[in-house]
């Protein structure tokens, strides 16, 4: 476990007030190794509270430049990170923040090998990516590693949010919920409007889930949250495990 | 008699605004809003009428056990949710 210093000690007090979270919880943190896959609207907000609230070493992937329509919502980058590798720009930023904790940015699609690898060398990921390929595999990487997966989507005014821990067997995971890619997709964000700040509610609503997680706190499992901007409505709704899932049904009942 | 409510993600395609309908399973609900709503058919069941794998239906806040043939039974007073999977980000 990392010790904090008087430095550490103050940046981290609001936390260190919580007696959720406390010393101990903060040293885990510091300890602690998260995945954020993608660094666009989700993977910004994600990216800037993992580093803010001291979670010691974070990777964080994306093969994609940043561009003049993404400023509008994917607050990690700014006008000097245009033609930047987005990792690289949220990285840099992320640093800025804390220079106490290691980023390591991956300019990269992460495919199935680099995926296995990645997941299994982190304590949590964080799904922030925009297709659902992607999603699954992630989704296949940390069942069969065992390390738990909070998911975020968001699209127009409407965002979903769920943890996934298959180290509890009463939980599902991704795809206990959404069985296969989508014959039918939303489609990417290029094409699609996203409300700006709805990246930032689903995002901080996962990096609420991984702190917790991180930090000891139960997180909340076998639950999909729905957001919808236009009405300002959250649903929360019950996901069973799915016996007969191919990706998650080998291991013990829940 | 039951209410089925559509997520938006879903009514960007086919408007369909909540509302009552007969049925004593999610299957026959559903069944009622195609009858009334032929359009929906295509973006919520595929050719051989199974639930399309991006969506996931839900009474009173749980998931559904049999999500392909939606045989899962639902009260009078029982809410259908459907939800499109989204992958945004
Ligand atoms: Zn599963």
């Amino acid at each position: 476990m990392t010790e904090l210093n008087d430095q550490a000690l103050l940046r981290y007090s609001r936390h260190i007030l919580l007696p959720e979270i406390d010393i101990e919880g903060q040293e885990r943190l510091s300890s602690a190794r998260a995945l954020v896959v993608g660094a666009g609207g989700l993977g910004s907000p994600v990216a800037l509270y993992l580093a803010s609230a001291g979670v010691g070493t974070i990777t964080i992937a994306d093969d994609d430049v940043v561009e003049l329509t993404n400023l509008q919502r994917q607050i990690a980058h700014d006008m000097t990170s245009l033609g930047v590798n987005k990792a690289e720009s949220a990285a840099q930023h992320m640093r800025a923040l804390n220079p106490d904790i290691t980023v390591h940015p991956l300019a990269a699609r992460l495919d199935a090998a680099m995926l296995a690898e990645q997941v299994a060398a982190h304590d949590v990921v964080l799904d922030c990516c925009d297709n659902f390929a992607t999603r699954h595999a992630v989704n296949a990487a940390c069942v069969a590693a065992g390390v738990p997966l909070v998911s975020g989507a968001a699209v127009r005014f409407s965002g979903q949010l769920a943890v996934f821990d298959t180290r509890d067997a009463a939980s599902p995971c991704y795809h206990c919920l959404f069985p296969d890619e989508g014959e039918a997709s939303d489609g990417p964000c290029a094409t699609f409007g996203v409300l700006a700040p709805l990246v930032g509610v689903i995002g901080s609503l996962q990096a609420v889930e991984a702190i917790k997680l991180l930090a000891g706190i139960r997180p909340s499992l076998g639950r999909l949250t729905l957001y919808e901007a236009l009405t300002g409505e959250f649903r929360a709704m019950k996901v069973p495990r799915d016996p007969a899932c191919p990706v998650c049904a080998q291991r013990p009942a829940g | 008699m039951p209410r089925i409510v559509f997520a938006p993600a879903i009514q960007r395609h086919v408007a369909s605004p909540a509302r009552e309908v007969a049925g004593t399973s999610v299957a026959a609900a559903l069944a009622a809003v195609l009858a009334e709503q032929p359009a929906l058919r295509g973006y919520l069941l595929d050719d051989q009428g199974r639930l399309r794998h991006h969506l996931s239906v839900f009474v009173d806040g749980v998931a559904v056990r049999d999500r392909q043939w939606l045989s899962d039974s639902v009260r009078p007073d029982s809410e259908i949710y459907v939800v499109q999977a989204l992958t945004g980000g």
